[in-house]
């Protein structure tokens, strides 16, 4: 009698572990860039699973801002999470640092769902596509408050500094942070951007032989600073102006977005960045686009299943879904076409600027340097020094070689 | 007093350089070990090949076989674990990761890659362990002679119980230091060894591991500190940044040292009411984490912040813009500004220091004996005297070397500038950008910016090590000053 139980009891077991390994466990870390992502991630999860019955998953989400993905991701690779959401700014060094898997099964699927400006930036220099575009509204453009400026105003900043001097209020840039500052530069037919090796820079901020040189530019800079309509004003100063009343206008993003709309009620408006008066001509300023991506880990112990989820959770639905409950602005192309997406201030804004948006590809040693030559324009060049001597400084810093 | 002259006059028959004395005494070592190899019977010359062999020969077996499994497990991780990486120490590694995607099982392949960071870790472990292995190998053979002599006198060879028993006896102290000396050479010696050796690689973000290699570069990443090139600006940075770290060192300790004793001194007063509960206001400001409160006047006095809005509605930023004292009429750039931000560092920095001061100077008030004082004031000494020529002296000899701990404390004192200046200030000096370097940054600072933020090991390495020059230097100096003079008979 004990004989048979034993053998039925095994053959159970034997069963059993049959079944199991039909429906495979599979393990993911994921990465999202803020605690309140986590609802819309779990979503996406839930959704996910439902899709993929086949397997058994087991997500378990972490939180890791995506502004400092890289630092985290490069300092051990075979740590980090197998599927994680980075800015694009962070391409390059991922990249670099070989920390990013190629899309090698559904790079055509992936290219044709999302607009071509976030495939650009999701695109190496080898011309692979290495991560999945999230979302497309990351780069900046123009807030400002209807109860002072008229749709022509907003158009040339000399305009919108006139208004806002008259009205004794202010317009924010954030001038000392390079992120902005190259939008003068760029926007004046001047030229930064990652060399071939993805770490040394390129730039002609100096040029005196270009149809506007880099001192004209920093002389109208100056000008622009000293303005009694211009502030200074990076996140948190712009946040607090804004809130204050003393901000009627500022170049910032959609993560700002809610802070303005609530203080400006209907009088809150965006739009693409204004022109500006440089050696007698109106030039737009320029920017850089932003994009959310995301990358998976090459480490990844469930590779597959990780490329799997990335496709999945930058599909039109999830986008679509991040829309709704974050009102992040989608990269996909159907996702783009709803009206409630467009009829959004800021993602409208974006859209305008988009014609005069590049794609964020620097070298690591752009920031500091260009953040000081903005702080020297906000002081309005203290010490006198020779404007060329500025930017000559500026550019050896920029284009400084790898080693140091 | 007849104490100290003593053990100076015992300490003058050093001539020899200490180096040279060092070796000396290796080589006196190693010509024992093998004076005792030769004149050592079968069982010694064997323990040289299996460790303990000569114990278990007089009867200790559990203390040889012991020794022969150390044996064992030495000879089986230096050459097979270690061996590997510490083969490939002279290039740090020269196969490069490859990897090729495997569309069947959904996976990277990878090739046999070397790993240079792990090759550096692994091999200066191996090296630790190969060193140890050596000088274990000497004294295994030094014990065999010694047991051997012991029994052929016919002296007592210790039974295992009895070397047991010894542990927790005259031998009592190695038992209690085995556990933090294991602790230091894990933790401490050897990464240190590390993090010394990066110095002279070119480990930053180009040669990030596992996805690529790096090497040796020698001196390279020295030269770049100290050879001001055309379109490298580390040398004027580092020049910059060591004078404001001195600076913010003798600025910082002085005003907490003396702002403590000063405060410890009015409190102590004998007119002074509510003692205790002054006492405890001020170590309200130590009982908050040290970082909350900087965060919070980091807030505070942002350009945007609480302060500054107080100024503009009181007229003050006006008044000081039309003298000229500050660069814009909205704010007073009070943490953006070199000529603002320095002195306000220091500022914020005694609120956050002195309570600690305060308390260790209120110890110390207690204990001047009162007869002193006493004297002096019968001898006509008024206030300022008697602090001058008492009270001063004795609170200086007490906490001299806490003083140059403290200097030491401040030179690395990474908490109140990293949390004042985080995201907040921006240098306008564009060589010190360069160097991704900034007016208000200490070495240490910068140095973690350099890693973190530029994944730069190796300069941050490079830094690290002339921070450690720097210090080491000071303390070194300032011991010899301060504690080598008799002062002690000033007290008696």
């Amino acid at each position: 009698m004990k004989k048979i139980l034993a053998l039925v009891l095994a053959l159970a077991m034997a069963l059993s572990l049959g079944s199991c390994a039909l429906a495979e466990d599979v393990s993911l870390r994921v990465w999202v860039g803020d605690n309140q992502d986590i609802d819309w991630i779990n979503t996406v999860i839930e959704n996910f699973k439902a899709a993929y019955p086949e397997n058994n998953y087991n997500i378990e989400v972490g939180v890791q801002n995506e502004g400092d993905c890289s630092k985290v991701v490069l300092t051990d690779p075979t740590a980090a999470a197998d599927v994680f959401t980075f800015a694009d700014d962070q391409f390059n060094s991922l990249m670099n640092g070989g920390a990013l898997q190629p899309v090698v099964e559904n790079a055509e699927e992936i290219i044709a769902n999302n607009t071509p400006e976030s495939i650009a930036a999701a695109t190496g220099s080898d011309g692979m596509l290495y991560a999945y575009p999230a979302t497309a509204d990351n780069g900046y453009f123009m807030f400002y408050n209807k109860e002072y400026f008229t749709e022509e105003d907003v158009q040339t900043l000399d305009g919108m500094l006139a208004k806002a001097a008259e009205a004794g209020k202010y317009v924010g840039f954030p001038m000392s942070n390079g992120w902005y500052f190259y939008s003068w530069f760029k926007g004046a037919g001047l030229e930064m951007h990652v060399n071939e090796d993805g770490v040394t820079n390129s730039c002609n901020w100096n040029a005196t032989d270009t149809p506007i040189t880099g001192v004209q530019v920093l002389e109208a800079l100056l000008e622009i600073a000293a303005n009694p309509g211009f502030k200074e004003a990076d996140s948190d100063p712009f946040v607090a102006g804004v809130k204050d009343g003393s901000i009627i206008a500022g170049v910032s993003g959609t993560w700002n977005a809610n802070v303005a709309a609530e203080a400006w009620g209907d009088n809150y408006a965006a739009t693409k960045l204004p022109t500006y008066t440089v050696a007698g001509q109106q030039v737009q300023m320029a920017s850089f686009s932003g994009f959310k991506l995301v990358g998976v880990n090459p480490y990844s112990a469930n590779l597959g299943a990780a490329m799997d989820f990335a496709t999945f959770m930058t599909n039109e639905q999830s986008q679509v879904l991040r829309f709704e409950m974050r009102r992040q602005g989608p990269s996909n192309v159907k996702a783009l076409e709803a009206d409630s997406v467009k009829a959004e201030p800021a993602i409208a804004a974006i859209i305008a600027q988009a014609p005069y948006a590049d794609v964020q590809r620097v070298g690591q040693k752009f920031w500091d340097t260009a953040a000081a030559l903005g702080k020297i324009v906000v002081n309005g060049n203290p010490d006198g020094t020779d404007l060329q001597t500025l930017l000559d400084n500026c550019v050896a810093g920029i284009t400084a070689p790898a080693e140091q | 007093m007849e104490r100290s002259k003593a053990i100076k006059q015992a300490a003058v028959p050093a001539k020899r350089p200490g180096l040279v004395r060092f070796f000396a005494s290796i080589g006196q070592y190693i010509a024992g070990v093998c004076r005792d190899f030769m004149e050592g019977d079968l069982w010694v010359k064997l323990s040289a090949l299996l460790w303990g062999s000569s114990c278990a020969a007089r009867g200790q077996y559990v203390k040889g076989a012991l020794l022969t499994v150390l044996e064992a497990v030495l000879a089986y991780f230096i050459p097979v674990v270690f061996w590997p990486y510490m083969s490939k120490l002279n290039t740090l590694g020269t196969v490069q990761q490859q990897r090729v995607y495997n569309p069947d099982t959904r996976q990277n392949e990878f090739n046999d890659y070397d790993n240079s960071f792990l090759i550096m870790l692994f091999g200066v472990i191996g090296c630790v362990l190969l060193l140890i292995a050596v000088v274990l190998w000497l004294r295994n053979i030094r014990a065999a002679r010694a047991v051997e002599v012991r029994a052929k006198e016919g002296k007592h060879v210790n039974s295992f119980r009895e070397d047991l028993t010894d542990c927790f006896g005259v031998k009592f102290h190695r038992t209690l230091l085995t556990l933090p000396v294991l602790g230091v050479a894990c933790f401490t010696i050897i990464p240190l060894i590390v993090m010394i050796l990066i110095a002279f690689t070119n480990y930053d973000r180009n040669h990030l591991v596992p996805a690529k290699l790096f090497t040796w570069v020698g001196m390279g990443n020295f030269e770049l500190l100290f050879n001001m090139t055309a379109d490298s600006t580390f040398a004027y940075a580092f020049g910059r940044v060591l004078a404001w770290t001195m600076i913010w060192a003798v600025l910082a300790t002085f005003t907490c040292y003396f702002g403590g004793i000063l405060l410890a001194m009015f409190i102590n007063n004998k007119k002074t009411r509510g003692k205790k509960f002054w006492r405890t206001c001020f170590m309200v400001a130590i009982a908050v984490p040290q970082f909350v409160s900087l965060l919070l006047v980091r807030n505070f006095f942002a350009d945007a912040g609480i302060v500054n809005t107080l100024c503009k509605n009181a007229g003050l930023t006006d008044w000081l813009y039309s003298i000229g004292a500050i660069p814009t009429a909205n704010y007073i750039p009070f943490l953006t500004h070199p000529a603002w931000a320095r002195p306000m560092i220091i500022l914020i920095n005694i609120w956050v220091g002195v309570p600690y001061q305060m308390l260790i100077a209120t110890g110390i008030l207690m204990n001047i004996p009162n007869e002193l004082l006493e004297s002096a004031r019968i001898d006509g000494a008024n206030a300022w005297q008697s602090f001058k020529s008492i009270t001063m002296p004795y609170i200086l000899f007490i906490t001299g070397p806490s003083l140059v701990n403290s200097i030491v404390g401040n030179i690395n004192n990474f908490n109140v500038i990293y949390l004042l200046s985080k995201d907040v200030y921006t240098t306008s000096d564009q060589l010190m950008a360069n160097a991704n370097a900034n007016e208000v940054d200490l070495l240490v600072t910068w140095l973690y910016r350099l890693t973190q933020d530029q994944s730069n090991y190796k300069m941050a390495s490079v830094i690290g090590i002339l921070v450690f020059i720097v210090c080491a230097i000071l303390t070194l100096l300032a011991f010899n000053r301060m504690i080598k003079g008799d002062k002690e008979e000033n007290f008696q």
